[in-house]
């Protein structure tokens, strides 16, 4: 066997898979999106009338609010996710597992599940926060429920562990040599942060940044089981269009730009983050 | 003993034609039994397939089903009417045998376009005869344009218009006042709207004083869309869960929301809530009318395979037995038109009636209009859906 031919051929299974499950599907929905408003064929003459709707139909605000919900999660769970992940690697033993654990049960629950949860936590009146609080203290007070709030908190709370996991490894290619090093040489915390620990683990924060953001670009239950649809995200729009409008090529434009959208974040990420470091310890 | 299923036909020949999932997984079935694998009921004759609302999913009656006929049913929920009927006419006919579908539907589509069988008149006439004086034969939604051809059975029917907290807006008010009440900035803030959109749709045209059911002006559209804004706009909440509308109507969130009826509001009511209240309005602009009347025609798909298990279905679940499973349908309890039967109606207690309204039931269906397609229903849902992505 000529060992040039071998890499193919170990790749072959996995190529086809993606090809089948993931190149194939894109390709169709990209033809849809080139189908005429309102049809159910793939035959129909091809015209870009959809993507022409897309930025003139009012479907900015709705990827607008994708995106920046998306951002600012990121930021956010990149903020809270940093000390969080020092200081688990830090006292790693059976105190931190412990909490990982309780960080990461809840993925096993249905997110949907969960937010309902988080909306009866919420809720004014009988709602586990208000009713305790007016039980115990006697004190009253209104909810966040049904607004943009409460969009964000569920966005935050759903996607936290996308970017604190991703981050503990990142954390783990920390050498603690180094940040002495560093200290020995008079760098102050902001300096260690900034020019030797970020940079250490700019792999793991990179993935668990890219993971949170794709996620929530991609995120409904959010908005609409906390947020009483107080905005639309593009996941609705285009969930309306292949449902109640019955406009499967409108839907799949939208899906379309969605996609591209993902991968003008992606791939630039992608490129720069060296996979083989991270997972060589 | 099993009888084994033969191969369909396109199996033996795979070149004829597109073959489809079901088909796959049939021959895939019938290979395995011809194999001498063990058979889990698949029986390709044998087996029916409901595409319908959720009363016919419950499991009571699926069960109640396969232990009276030893045959295997499955399921799936719409989303819509009109997506139903369009995955039908892609091609879905040789998939599903039975399709629940509201009135309109059978006779203006699906008849005219093969999707669905007529039944046998001399079967199944007579069950008209146990429902409702308002079901009597000739009775227009259940026969085909020329009135020659029976296209269906009724059996859940009722109003949907919306729900108010009775604490708060006396029914009688709501009443009277109908639709204007989201018009009135006093609510402004102040009400959920369930997003059953399409339902959503007929509503916003009864606000905007437009006849939901028939051809719209410049000017009607016009006013729908500044009423679709508005009523958008000033919402409280949007959501496709009536559960969490109720919730906030409990927790004094909001007083009042469309679209809901005693669909909505049953569960909760029978739970003890009963100031949740279905209101159909007095009056409307709909030949004078205010309210929507739904009625489910549940029909026989035109699928040669499983035809007569589907019309023993549609048969079987007029019986009292299973209609009281069906007006129970998922713990969501409605009017079924068999409870026109002492025999049926005694089955429910006081509560029960009581949370579905009852004693008003003759009231609601007649301040309503019989529910129909929607002309220009692309236009309408455009617009309506153009002010959801406005809002924020």
């Amino acid at each position: 066997m000529n060992p040039r031919f071998l890499g193919p051929l170990f790749m072959a299974p996995v190529a086809l898979f993606l090809l089948v499950g993931f190149a194939t599907p894109i390709v169709i929905v990209g033809w849809y999106s080139l189908m005429e408003p309102r049809s159910f064929g793939l035959t129909s003459d091809l015209t870009l009338a959809n993507y022409r709707s897309a930025l003139t139909e009012g479907y900015g605000a709705p990827f607008y609010w994708s995106i920046l919900g998306a951002f600012v999660t990121t930021l956010s769970c990149a903020v809270i996710a940093w000390p969080t992940a020092k200081m688990l690697h830090a006292r790693a033993g059976r105190g931190a597992a412990v909490i990982t654990g309780l960080i990461a049960v809840p993925i096993f629950v249905s997110e949907s599940v969960r937010l309902f949860g988080l909306s009866l936590f919420l809720m004014p009146g009988g709602g586990i926060l208000a009713g305790s609080l007016k039980a115990l203290f006697g004190v009253s007070i209104g909810t966040v429920l049904n607004t943009k709030l409460a969009v964000y908190l569920g966005l935050l709370y759903v996607h936290f562990p996308f970017m604190l996991f991703p981050l503990l490894l990142g954390v783990a290619l920390i050498p603690q040599d180094r940040v002495d090093a560093a200290r020995d040489l008079g760098a102050n915390r902001w300096q260690v942060l900034r020019e030797v620990e970020l940079p250490l683990a700019l792999p793991g924060l990179a993935i668990g940044a890219l993971l949170t953001f794709v996620l929530c670009i991609g995120a409904n239950a959010e908005s609409a089981i906390l947020g009483g649809q107080a905005v639309t995200v593009v996941t609705r729009a285009i969930e309306q269009r292949f449902s109640y409008a019955q406009d499967w090529p409108m839907g799949a434009a939208l899906t379309m730009l969605v996609t591209l959208v993902t991968a003008l974040v992606v791939f630039p990420v992608l490129s720069r983050v060296d996979l083989n470091r991270l997972i060589r310890r | 003993m099993k009888k084994r299923p033969t191969l369909p036909a396109s199996l033996r020949n795979p070149m004829s034609g597109a073959l489809n999932r079901r088909q796959m997984m049939g021959g895939m079935a019938a290979g395995l039994a011809a194999a001498g694998m063990p058979q889990t009921a698949l029986s390709q004759q044998d087996q029916i397939a409901l595409l319908t609302w959720d009363a016919y999913a419950d499991p009571r009656l699926l069960d109640m089903w396969r232990k009276e006929t030893g045959k295997d049913i499955r399921y799936e929920i719409h989303i819509s009417d009109p997506t139903s009927v369009n995955r039908l006419r892609a091609g879905e006919t040789s998939v599903w045998n039975f399709v629940n579908l509201n009135n309109p539907w059978a006779r203006q589509v699906m008849w005219p376009e093969n999707l669905i069988y007529d039944l046998p008149r001399e079967r199944f006439e007579p069950l008209y005869a146990q429902m409702f004086e308002k079901f009597a034969m000739p009775y227009d939604w259940a026969l085909s344009q020329d009135g020659n051809h029976l296209l269906g059975v009724v059996q859940r029917f009722e109003t949907f218009d919306f729900c108010v907290n009775s604490d708060v807006i006396s029914p009688a008010t709501a009443k009277d006042e109908g639709w204007d009440l989201f018009n009135n900035p006093d609510f402004a803030g102040r009400y959920g709207i369930l997003a059953y959109e399409d339902w959503n749709v007929m509503d916003i045209c009864m606000g905007a004083g437009i006849h939901p059911f028939k051809a719209k002006t410049e000017d009607d559209y016009a006013k729908f869309e500044e009423t679709a804004r508005r009523w958008i706009n000033n919402a409280k909440m949007i959501t496709t869960d009536f559960v969490q509308l109720n919730l906030a109507m409990l927790n004094g969130e909001i007083d009042l929301y469309f679209t809901g009826g005693t669909y909505t509001a049953s569960s909760a009511r029978a739970e003890g809530a009963t100031n949740i209240y279905a209101i159909t309005p007095n009056s409307g602009p709909a030949d004078g009318k205010g309210g929507i009347n739904w009625i489910e025609l549940n029909s026989a798909v035109a699928n040669p395979t499983g035809k007569e298990a589907t019309f023993d279905f549609l048969e079987w679940i007029t019986t009292p037995d299973a209609a009281e499973i069906v007006a129970r349908g998922n713990g969501n309890l409605q009017p079924v038109a068999q409870m026109a039967q002492d025999e049926v109606l005694s089955r429910f207690s006081a509560d029960e009636l009581d949370a579905i309204q009852w004693d008003e039931f003759d009231e609601r269906i007649s301040n309503a209009v019989e529910f129909d397609i929607i002309p220009d229903y692309d236009r309408l849902y455009d617009i309506y859906s153009a002010a959801i992505r406005d809002r924020g």
